[in-house]
């Protein structure tokens, strides 16, 4: 059997990303759809695809049957042919111990014999959560020309969010010499995109050294550190962890901003225009007489009407007569009525929008939301997946309504207040 | 078990003088139409939608970009264990040393290649019309009255009959009847009825007409084929099609049937008729969702991905990946593939080819033409130079050297090679 030159990829997707709140109430994180017409994932999946990688195993766990259904055959990634592949893993029973992923060195270790069956030198390990565009080709060839048993990428970030990460302190040759996972005190501001590379016998021995080393951050790279060669591989660029609507929300409308610094095209980012089975493809985006759009992203199957600012559109959103959607990132099949408006919100798949209906009424962006404080307090409202707002209500800042919301469960109440869900 | 089946055979067409800068490159079929498709997505998305799930292209011009838009087949789900699509060029043999000599003897050429699939219909079609429909429905038509050849027609005015092949067909249902006479392109027409070039053929009889009509020296369908099966009094009907139908002969029919995508309800409706087209060629699939600048402004337009639009679109049609600058202006055009038009440019009725540049300043057509209004149609990879006026109804072919460029304009009707 050939060794394979190529590295084989482990893209940890089984996180909840609780803070996307109702974005994640069907889906995990990486399925989460964004900048229009892409998921998540696809940001990872075609850093891989582009970086010339051509075997991946995704570790699943939460909900993960839209992110399934999104990777397909993996077509979309050039994934497929005799000697590519990418492979669903998802926390399984056998004749062993097994259980959820505890962690994420746990959930590569209950992989270990995907990693035997794929030959390679070294292991590449990422998330799905992320933005950010990079060439692994060039980071593996940093690992083996620094002799690295564990290379790991990092950046720079402003020393008030270095809590939000692992943390390490390099010497002159990039060699981490010492690593401190969430530190509430910063001593650097070099932190860790939870990118590894991993020499894959090296990895093999780590991951059977201790079952209780559950986390690559808390547990095996501060180890790592003192007794073997870890490295950090610097990045430059746009890298953005849409963990919270807020971070969400600014990245898609960084798209539109000229030079902020993420362009989906010219990053190369593939998404799967299969998904989903329509029988027929989606037609250009159509802009009917009467209609405004300034500022704003709108994906082929849009129908405008209406007026549309500062705005981010999936395929088949409707904006009718006289409606205006602002600072608004709607899903696929949206429709936003006559005469209705839709302000600083996230609209999920197929909401509708009824007629004369305001979504973001009001001034008051900061009376947090009441049963998510920590999901919603800059002022931005969720409508979930199907929900129908009924015509001529008006929801208000930070609300949630929640997916599946029709008429018949309104209660006759045509407001609801700042902060309130329904 | 006997399975009915259906053989499709399109005819992809060649190069049409009538719209020579599009076609220098391509066949007919292949020309770029709707925002995103190809012509030939219209007969392909129907035949998918009607569930033919074997068809052959027969091609002789210029195939490449034909090929590379079919693929696989795969966009109109043509692949599996007993569907597939066929080109077929033409190609050296022991004893025929001939091109395609016209669409008759395209298909006799190919008739090896049908006997092995041995189908209990044949439906032979032109692959340059835009219109939606469902074989299915003629091919159940053509079953039940025994038929051997039942062709597709429209009602036309008298006025304009003369350009087609026209029947007289009875009417003995709603659906069709049988055909009482065929013209081929007659001065004074006796019936309504214009030819679709869409056929339904008998086998059996198809052989024996085709193996007869290479006796002759023209081997066209309309021409010769369907006057010969009139002749033997063979069981000839004529299908009445009631329904949109669009046609792209000339720059100017193809650029008014383009307009008829556009309206708040538009005749041709691409997702109603579940067009498709092959999403990976030009890298359809890979371009991000159409930006609108601060002072972009789109009006009566359609746009696909790729798109940036700074400057102003009125009642055109741009394909992925067109740039339009900040204070540019576009009117009643249809943009192919990553255009880039630039500041101060006028575009007024232009048809252009893929990767075309309008440096600054160039004017393309008036509001007003002098004459009826006149398309003006840019071939591809052109760069327009800066502050040029080319005029209406003018010519312009692919990659025009820089120094072939007139100094200051170009008149109208005028050609440039």
């Amino acid at each position: 059997m050939r060794e394979s030159s190529d590295a084989l990829v482990l893209l940890l997707a089984g996180g909840i990303g609780s803070r996307l709140n109702l974005l994640v109430g069907h889906r995990a994180k990486p399925a989460v759809p964004f900048g229009g017409i892409y998921r998540i994932i696809d940001f990872s999946l075609s850093n891989v695809m582009n970086s010339g990688l051509t075997k991946v195993g995704v570790l699943t766990q939460y909900k993960p049957l839209s992110l399934m259904a999104h990777i397909g055959d993996g077509a979309a990634w050039d994934f497929t042919g005799r000697t590519r592949g990418i492979k669903i893993l998802p926390p399984r029973t056998g004749e062993k111990d097994s259980d959820w992923y505890k962690g994420t060195a746990d959930a590569i270790r209950q992989n270990i014999d995907f990693i035997l069956a794929n030959p390679s030198e070294q292991v590449v390990i990422l998330s799905g959560d992320h933005i950010y565009r990079m060439d692994f080709d060039a980071m593996l060839s940093y690992h083996q020309h620094k002799r690295a048993d564990i290379t790991i990428g990092m950046m720079v970030v402003p020393k008030r969010d270095i809590h939000q990460f692992g943390a390490g302190i390099i010497d002159s040759e990039n060699r981490i010499v010492d690593w401190e996972e969430k530190p509430k005190v910063p001593r650097t501001n070099l932190a860790s995109m939870g990118i590894y590379v991993f020499d894959t016998k090296y990895l093999l021995r780590t991951l059977a050294r201790d079952r209780k080393e559950v986390d690559f951050g808390m547990d095996i790279i501060p180890r790592a550190i003192h007794e073997d060669r870890v490295y950090a591989y610097p990045f430059y660029g746009y890298w953005r962890d849409v963990g919270t609507i807020q971070s969400y929300w600014e990245t898609n409308m960084d798209i539109i901003r000229e030079n902020s610094g993420i362009s989906p095209e010219a990053w190369e980012i593939r998404p799967n225009p299969e998904y989903g089975g329509r029988p027929m493809d989606r037609a250009p985006a159509r802009f009917l007489p009467g209609s405004k759009v300034e500022s704003s992203l709108i994906s082929a199957g849009c129908v405008i009407e209406g007026t549309v600012l500062n705005s981010v559109l999936s395929p088949g959103v409707r904006v009718k007569k006289g409606a205006v959607v602002s600072n608004a990132v709607v899903f696929d099949d949206g429709v936003v009525g006559e005469n209705a408006v839709v302000d600083l919100a996230i609209l999920d798949k197929r909401v509708q929008v009824g007629a004369g209906a305001v979504v973001g009424q009001g001034d008051n962006l900061t009376l947090a939301n009441e049963q998510f404080p920590k999901h919603l307090y800059t002022g931005i409202s969720l409508v979930g997946k199907e929900a129908k707002i009924p015509p001529g209500a008006q929801i208000g800042r930070n609300c949630i309504v929640n997916f599946g919301y029709n008429d018949d469960s309104f209660n006759g109440q045509q407001v609801l207040a700042d902060g309130q869900s329904a | 078990m006997h399975r009915h089946s259906t053989l499709a055979m399109i005819l992809a067409g060649g190069r049409v003088d009538e719209l020579g800068v599009l076609t220098h490159y391509r066949p007919k079929s292949a020309v770029p139409f709707g925002g995103f498709a190809r012509v030939i997505d219209f007969p392909l998305s129907n035949l998918l939608h009607s569930g033919i799930e074997r068809i052959a292209i027969l091609s002789q011009y210029r195939s490449y970009s034909l090929i590379n838009h079919i693929g696989t087949g795969a966009a109109w789900d043509m692949i599996g264990r007993n569907r597939g699509i066929s080109i077929l060029p033409p190609f050296k043999d022991y004893d025929n040393p001939h091109w395609y000599r016209g669409s008759a003897d395209a298909v006799y050429q190919n008739l090896d290649y049908i006997q092995y699939y041995g189908p209990s219909v044949i439906l032979v079609l032109s692959g340059d019309h835009i219109y939606q429909m469902d074989y299915r429905k003629m091919i159940r038509y053509h079953n039940e009255h025994d038929a051997d050849l039942t062709a597709a027609f429209i009602k036309v005015p008298a006025e304009s009959a003369s350009r087609f092949g026209v029947a007289e067909i009875a009417d003995d249902t709603p659906e069709g009847g049988r055909m009482l006479s065929y013209e081929e392109k007659p001065a004074a027409p006796k019936g309504r009825w214009a030819s679709l070039t869409v056929f339904c053929f008998r086998p059996a009889v198809l052989f024996e007409m085709l193996k007869r009509n290479q006796q002759g020296d023209s081997y066209e369908f309309g021409r010769d084929i369907i006057p010969m099966m009139m002749r033997e009094r063979l069981n000839v009907h004529g299908y009445k099609f009631r329904g949109y139908w669009g046609y792209t002969r000339t720059i100017d029919e193809y650029w008014q049937t383009s307009m008829d995508l556009l309206g708040p309800d538009p005749k041709i409706d691409l997702e109603a008729w579940g067009i498709r087209t092959n999403l990976g060629h030009r890298n359809i699939a890979d371009r991000q969702p159409v930006k609108i600048g601060a002072h972009g402004c789109l009006e009566n337009s359609m746009a696909y991905n790729g798109c940036i639009v700074e400057g102003t679109v009125r009642n055109s049609i741009l394909f992925p990946g067109v740039h339009v600058m900040a204070g540019a202006e576009i009117n009643d055009s249809v943009l192919f593939f990553d255009n880039i038009v630039h500041q101060g440019v006028r575009l007024n009725r232009v048809v252009s080819d893929v990767n075309t540049v309008f440096n600054r300043d160039v004017r393309v057509g008036a509001p007003q033409c002098e004459q009826p209004s006149r398309v003006s149609v840019i071939g591809w990879n052109n760069s327009v130079p800066e502050g040029l006026h080319i005029g209406c109804g003018c010519r312009v072919a692919p990659r025009i050297a820089p120094e072939k460029w007139p100094q200051e304009k170009l008149d109208d009707g005028e050609e440039l090679r």
